[in-house]
């Protein structure tokens, strides 16, 4: 079986992980983009007190928040098809990846919906207020006025959430996703080298969330464009 | 043109308004003047149902609501026919100077962009702002931002403009600058409802003084009359504090 530690087998490694790189990016970015859908979604009840969906949606977050995501991938996964199996419609079959999505959709859901209820409520009402006094409609006030600002404020934790999903997405291939990390896996028992593979993969993961911090501080440097430079240090 | 008709406003159980009668005209500039919490401020808020009165009916131009019955709709409808500027500014901080008046004219009023953006270059001109058109409202010093503030409402066309104490948030040397703005479109003949702690302001551009105690209007009429000639204890006990002019102490 050769030596015991191989430090060539990190390098040609690389190459046939990132061949799986893109399904990683697509679940994250699938993900965050209806997860931030949802989660606006998720926050209205809450933001504007809607009786009975609100008490919903506090016990949603509660829970997402309570559990682990890797017993929410099962629970998404073998509980699905018993629930949908209820109305007579079979997805015992249906590829894996989509359990994927809907888990880190519904769990990042959770997280944005907190993140833009905080986010929203801190934008002064005086703006509102200003809209209001414009003749602005409610729905006017809210997408023109108070969203585009509540954004900025809300950005950072989008991006920390984001990235935490990102290495959360490494957990797909324990319901059998071929990802990054599910080709980590063959490629460990192909070779009965596991370290190198391993830490193959941590490079990988750690470059890209390199990338993803530089995109999001280039990113909230324009969303703070109209906030002083003193202040947006804070 | 406007009138205003048994304003009732509560919060909780204490009552800020008791019952305000009043009719402005076109062209009035009418100055409310009042101790702090006599309810000058709650009355301007809801002309434009920033508050929502309890009790009352408001009538601006061709609308008129019983604010017990008014819709959602109603009270835009009402809204597009005022503006106000606010003793914090409140301009869209995400919006530059020039969008802040043209946000207005082409989301509310539905204007094209090319002409809103004639409209709100013309108004900086009158403000004497043309240079910031670009800036944003955190650069801007706390009486530049409240000059686009009046801008902004002034742009809107509307049949009245109500300033909720546009200098009380001013350092004293900045008041000056807004004033100035104030007195410059007053000549233009616009409707205005001005609550403020400025006296001798109050006294020059006004045609009309209210004057408010204990949610009440108390005295009304020309600023000479309620000024030189007031009739009421309350009004030259307020007046007198105000103005010692003769009372000098050492």
């Amino acid at each position: 079986m050769g030596t015991f530690f191989e430090p060539s087998l990190i390098f040609t490694s690389i190459p046939k992980l990132l061949s799986y790189l893109h399904i990683t990016i697509e679940i994250l970015v699938l993900s965050v983009a209806l997860g931030l859908l949802l989660g606006i979604l998720i926050a209205v009840p809450k933001l504007y007190n809607v009786p009975i969906l609100k008490e919903i949606m506090t016990v949603y977050i509660s829970f997402i928040r309570g559990t682990p995501i890797l017993i929410q991938l099962f629970l998404v996964f073998y509980g699905l098809p018993v629930v949908v199996g209820l109305f007579g419609v079979d997805i015992t079959r249906m590829d894996p990846f989509y359990f994927v999505i809907i888990t880190y959709t519904l769990s990042n859901a959770a997280a944005f919906a907190e993140i833009f209820r905080a986010a929203i409520k801190s934008v002064d009402y005086g703006q509102t207020e200003a809209a209001y006094s414009v003749g602005f409609t409610a729905w006017q006030n809210f997408y023109r006025i108070v969203f585009p600002q509540a954004i900025r404020v809300a950005f950072p934790n989008i991006a920390n959430t984001s990235i935490s999903s990102l290495k959360d997405t490494s957990l797909a291939f324990s319901i059998g996703v071929m990802d990054m990390m599910g080709r980590g896996d063959t490629l460990i028992s192909a070779t009965a080298h596991a370290l190198e593979i391993y830490l193959a993969l941590s490079v990988i993961y750690y470059v890209i969330v390199l990338i993803f911090e530089r995109c999001f501080k280039w990113i909230e440097r324009y969303l703070n464009r109209y906030i002083l430079k003193e202040e947006s240090s804070l | 043109m406007i009138q205003l008709s048994n304003i009732h406003k509560s919060f909780g159980k204490t009552e800020v308004l008791k019952g305000i009668n009043m009719q402005v005209n076109k062209g009035d500039i009418i100055s409310i003047l009042g101790p702090s919490g006599s309810g000058k401020t709650t009355l301007l808020r809801c002309i434009n149902f920033l508050e929502k009165a309890n009790e009352g009916s408001i009538a601006i131009d061709d609308i008129a609501l019983d604010v017990k019955h008014a819709t959602k709709k109603d009270i835009v409808a009402l809204r597009k026919k005022t503006a106000m500027v606010f003793q914090s500014y409140n301009l869209f901080q995400h919006k530059t100077v020039l969008q802040n008046i043209t946000e207005g004219l082409v989301v509310v009023q539905k204007k094209s962009e090319k002409e809103a953006i004639e409209i709100a270059k013309t108004m900086l001109a009158k403000i004497g702002l043309e240079h910031k058109a670009d800036a944003y409202p955190s650069a801007l010093s706390g009486g530049q931002q409240q000059r686009v503030g009046i801008a902004r409402a002034l742009a809107l066309n509307p049949e009245v403009i109500l300033f909720d104490e546009p200098t009380s948030a001013l350092d004293p040397e900045l008041v000056g600058e807004v004033l100035d703005v104030i007195r410059k479109i007053a000549k233009e003949g616009i409707t205005m409802i001005i609550v403020t702690h400025e006296m001798n302001f109050a006294r020059d551009i006004s045609n009309r003084i209210v004057f408010m105690d204990g949610g009440v209007v108390v005295e009304e009429g020309s600023p000479r009359d309620v000024f030189n000639n007031p009739k009421h204890d309350r009004t030259k006990q307020f007046l007198r504090r105000l103005t010692p002019e003769y009372t000098y102490e050492i």
